[in-house]
């Protein structure tokens, strides 16, 4: 095997690296943390927030809040906005230095690119995209469920040699932690070079875009091939359940819907009470963006589309007048189901 | 017009994803029905690379890892337009997991030699890691940018400028070749074969095949052996934890709005009741 | 319009060779009479029509810039049938869509079409192992010549799509009324190349028709009836004939020969009025209209009538010419015309016997919201009337 870069029995400590961006924690790095707290309650590890960037004053303090037992921050000018090389570079020497025996991060555009870069730069494991974590019995090691073939197999990981045990973890798939300190946490910081050598890649320019999140709606409408007959009755659905409108990919391809609002495994994992799905006939890369909904409401008016295998109501028939006559039967209950 | 950067496409021959399963029985992965096909954002990484050249004229390479048949799709890529194409063939490689994958085409890659660009796609269907380009990264020091929705190469001082996704928005990133960038899936459409290069290309394309004792390698650091992640268990996913209801509702689209509306209502109103547990 | 002074077009032998060579010279005879112009569908729609005399005229002498419009052609042959000179006008249109493949520059979804034809065998990204469940519970036979008289061509709209299954399945019901013998090719089947064609990938379905006649030829394949017009068109313009072995029929010009022979009579049908819509493909480029009338004649009670564009005359549903993988947008579509023509002339049915016109005819259908009409496709009409075979006890 590969030299790990650290052995194993010299491993400790559970790392979340906390996610921020101007300022404020990302909510993964909420969700994270609970996770974590939860691992390091089972393992009675010490459970740490790695804090990355340039100015951290302000998120800092609420990072010590957070339900973990140390911040170790690395502050740097270089580190001001995120790129994969310096970032990479100053946390693996972090982690050469401190040796934790885990490391998670959030399966964001960053976290994957931190990730993936840093995995090999300490010569360990990474498991990517978990959608579930636990400790092994026995031997405490952190075993990660993953899926793949578009969703259909579940895999679970682990990496018995290396250290850091590291893994990714999409946004969405745990709950954001609510619990604070009373009292806020230790606050150490780690000093590191950033030579020119690492710092090539420049940040042209950057765009928030002002779309909603549709990973963290209650409810929503999504819209699939069938929809496209009549999008002003989705919408006007929507408003009346008050909820947002997720998109399959084949109804973004059309222009109805923006990928910030495609649901699915090339786009957002949600987590609604309530999903009703219109006109999608529900292949696989599609439903794994769904299946956690708590109510599936499935309309379709093909009778053997895959979706009614994950929907808890079926309706076969023309979605048009079914909705047109919710959406009548909503208003006239005033405002709908609130 | 012949500035163009040598560009290096990761290909990677992948079983379609809708036509595998787990046998329930060995809980190993049963591949065995499924046909094979190339990794679809690989295609999305070459039309974006065949597009570049187009523009910028300079050559395409096509590298991956697999058994021998992966030379006939690799000849599916000449014919769509790259100039050549290589295989890392060998027991040796099998078995590896991205630290051990992401190795062995680094080296390839320093194999073909002079490559300045190397294209991935985001992620491949099977495994859905994403994290073979950015070890390839790692392996060859060479800067990255992922997720890439356009590739604009800039001739006058070799750079590349990529616009990539990123969490709630994008942003554009400016990099000094050599470097490597991942394709996001479904950003373009792949061309289809040239007719002119149905005979040459796709029958009689050269491949060229590598072992691993083409290369100066540990083999301890190759394949299963150089892997630290290994699968602990395998199973097929279900639907939601607990299975769906799958209850079927009938009627004129009166009587089913209808019915719906009441499901829903008394839905909601159990869960803002807490009756509902998550 | 303001005065603008002219200007002269530069010609470029390469251009001009390049086209000659893809067009096969055959827009040589066009003399600008402009009366294809006047004739094609999309003038009745709206958005902007296709300006077919100026199209040929671009590639009588080379000059590019036609690619919006020679894509818009359902190659209907209205044009064709129309023009004095003969010009096959079609054929034009697709010798210039090959050039844009050579340049490059496809329509959107149509790289993807091919694909799906080159790795699945069918322009509808199936897998092959499903082109027969449309066929389930039905145990048909594995083609034989030494078995069967003819062998069934379902073809891939026919076995993958869920409304042109139930159109094999009725085909299938009256050949077994009849007591025909035939067999399938099954999984094995592929795609005629007709998708291919319509694009314009000329290289592609020279490929396909070599290896295609390659399995006719060591399958024993002699008569082939097929379910879609346009697979018919494929195998009658494009394969070789096998000096006269292979015969490709569609099914209507089949079954009408088995009511002529007397192997199939039908009960009747009278609680049903029915106008039919030519399929361009059988009308204008077989001249084959008469088959299917000879079997709605063939059904007692059963009124036929006609619209006044029918037969040479008929109006195309959208769907030819590859238009089925490329986007209509609203109210652009023939089909909605076609349906009130067919509404206004007061049948309750409206069949036709091709599957790209059954789903653009049942769509106009649906999006014009026409009532009292209903889409059959003909082997389901026939169906409806109680088919049997003549001199068997029921």
């Amino acid at each position: 095997m590969i030299e790990p870069s650290y052995p194993a029995k010299e491993a400790n400590g559970i790392w979340v690296f906390l996610e921020q961006d101007d300022g404020e924690l990302a909510p993964v790095s909420r969700e994270l943390a609970g996770k974590a707290r939860e691992l390091a309650t089972q393992s009675g590890a010490k459970l740490t927030g790695l804090l990355m960037g340039g100015e951290l004053a302000s998120v800092q303090s609420a990072a010590a809040l957070l339900d973990i037992d140390e911040v170790l921050t690395i502050s740097h000018p270089r580190l001001q906005q995120f790129t994969a090389e310096p970032y990479a570079h100053a946390a693996a020497a972090a982690i050469l230095a401190r040796k934790p025996d885990i490391l998670l991060l959030g399966a964001t555009p960053y976290g994957r690119d931190l990730a993936g870069r840093l995995a090999v730069m300490v010569k360990t494991g990474l498991t990517a995209d978990c959608t579930d974590l636990e400790l092994e019995a026995g031997t405490g090691l952190l075993l990660g469920e993953v899926s793949g073939f578009g969703g259909g197999v579940l895999a679970t990981i682990r990496c018995a040699n290396h250290r850091p045990q590291m893994a990714t973890v999409r946004p969405g798939v745990f709950p954001e932690s609510t619990t604070t300190r009373s009292s806020p946490a230790d606050v150490a910081a780690f000093a590191v070079e950033i030579p020119d050598s690492v710092c090539t890649v420049k940040v042209v320019h950057r765009e928030k875009r002002q779309g909603k999140d549709i990973s963290k709606a209650e409810r929503l409408v999504v819209a699939g091939r069938g929809a496209g007959s009549d999008l002003p009755l989705i919408e006007s659905l929507a408003r009346l359940l008050d909820a947002e409108i997720g998109a399959t990919r084949v109804a973004v391809d059309e222009g109805w819907a923006t990928r910030e609002q495609q649901i699915g495994q090339t786009g957002i994992i949600t987590r609604p009470k309530l999903a009703l799905v219109c006109g999608a006939s529900g292949a696989t890369q599609f439903t794994v963006g769904i299946d956690k909904a708590d109510m599936v409401i499935a309309l379709n008016q093909d009778p053997e589309a895959p979706i009614f295998e994950q929907a808890d109501l079926c309706i076969v028939d023309d979605l048009v007048p079914v909705v047109r006559a919710l959406v009548a039967e909503l208003e006239a209950h005033n405002g709908g189901a609130r | 017009m012949n500035n163009g950067p040598h560009i290096l496409v990761c290909l990677k021959v992948v079983p379609k994803s809708e036509e595998v399963g787990v046998d329930r029985e060995t809980k190993t992965l049963d591949r065995a029905n499924a046909r094979q096909e190339i990794n679809p954002p690989d295609m999305n990484a070459l039309e974006a690379a065949l597009a570049l050249k187009d523009k910028h004229g300079g050559r395409v390479s096509l590298l991956s890892m697999g058994p021998p048949f992966v030379a006939a799709y690799l000849r599916v890529g000449l014919a769509m337009g790259a100039d050549d194409a290589y295989l890392l063939s060998d027991r040796a490689f099998g078995g590896a997991d991205t630290l051990a994958t992401s190795l062995a085409l680094a080296e390839g890659i320093k194999k073909v030699g002079g490559v300045e660009l190397v294209v991935c796609g985001e992620e491949s269907s099977d495994g859905a890691t994403a994290q073979v380009p950015p070890g390839i990264g790692v392996w060859l020091g060479i800067p990255q940018a992922m997720y890439a929705m356009d590739l604009e190469y800039q001739p006058e001082n070799r750079h590349i400028r990529v616009t990539r996704e990123i969490r709630d928005g994008e942003e554009v990133l400016d990099l000094p070749l050599p470097a490597v960038v991942s394709l996001k899936v479904s950003t373009n459409e792949p061309r289809f074969m040239e007719p002119d290069r149905w005979t040459t290309q796709r029958t009689d394309g050269t491949v060229t095949v590598w072992a691993a004792s083409d290369f100066d390698i540990n083999p301890e650091h190759l394949g299963l052996p150089g892997s630290p992640t290994s699968v602990a268990g395998l199973k097929e996913a279900q639907g939601a934890a607990g299975g769906r209801r799958r209850e079927m509702v009938t009627g004129t689209p009166g009587e089913e709005a209808h019915i719906l509306y009441q499901r829903i209502s008394e839905f909601l109103a159990g869960e803002r009741s807490g009756a509902k547990e998550r | 319009m303001t005065s603008v002074a002219p200007r002269p077009i530069l010609l470029d032998d390469a251009n001009w060779d390049r086209v000659l060579e893809a067009t096969g010279n055959k827009a040589a005879a066009c003399f600008q009479c402009g009366t294809c112009t006047a004739v094609c569908p999309w003038g009745l729609v709206a958005g902007p029509s296709i300006g077919v005399r100026s199209v040929i005229r671009q590639a009588q002498l080379g000059i590019p810039g036609w690619t919006n419009e020679v894509w818009r052609c359902t190659t209907c042959g209205a044009c064709e049938a129309a023009c004095p000179h003969a010009v096959p006008i079609g054929e034009v249109m697709l010798g210039l869509r090959s050039i844009a493949w050579d340049e490059r520059k496809p329509p959107a979804g149509l790289p993807g079409m091919l694909w799906d034809v080159y790795w699945d065998g069918n322009p509808w990204g199936r897998p092959p192992s499903e082109r027969s469940r449309w066929a389930a519970g039905l145990d048909i036979p594995r083609f034989d010549p030494a078995k069967h008289e003819i062998m069934l061509y379902i073809g891939c709209t026919a076995s993958y799509d869920r409304r042109a299954q139930k159109i094999a399945r009725s085909v299938v019901g009256l050949l077994r009324t009849a007591g025909v013998t035939f067999g399938t090719l099954g999984d094995d089947e592929p795609c005629c190349g007709d998708p291919v064609r319509s694009v314009g990938n000329d290289a592609y379905l020279q490929e396909i028709v070599k290896a295609n006649a390659g399995l006719f030829l060591e399958s024993g394949v002699s008569r082939v009836v097929t379910v879609s017009p346009h697979c018919y068109d494929t195998f009658a313009r494009c394969y070789p004939d096998l000096d006269g072995k292979f015969q490709p029929q569609h099914y209507t010009q089949y079954v009408a020969e088995l009511v002529a022979e007397g192997r199939l009579a039908f009960e009747g049908l009278s609680d049903e009025s029915v106008t039919f819509h030519d399929p361009c493909y059988l009308a204008r480029h077989h001249d084959a209209t008469e088959a299917p009338r000879s079997v709605i004649g063939a059904i007692d009670g059963l009124e036929l009538r006609e619209m006044s564009r029918s037969r040479s005359e008929t109006l195309c549903c959208g769907g030819g010419g590859g238009r089925m993988w490329m986007e209509a947008a609203a109210g652009e579509r023939f089909a909605d015309s076609r349906v009130r023509e067919a509404a206004a002339t007061g049948a309750s049915v409206l069949a036709t016997t091709c599957p790209h016109c059954v789903a653009c005819l049942e769509d106009g259908i649906s999006v014009t919201k026409t009532q009292n009409l209903k889409l059959m496709e003909l082997s389901e009409l026939a169906t409806l009337a109680r088919p049997y075979k003549p001199g068997v006890e029921a």
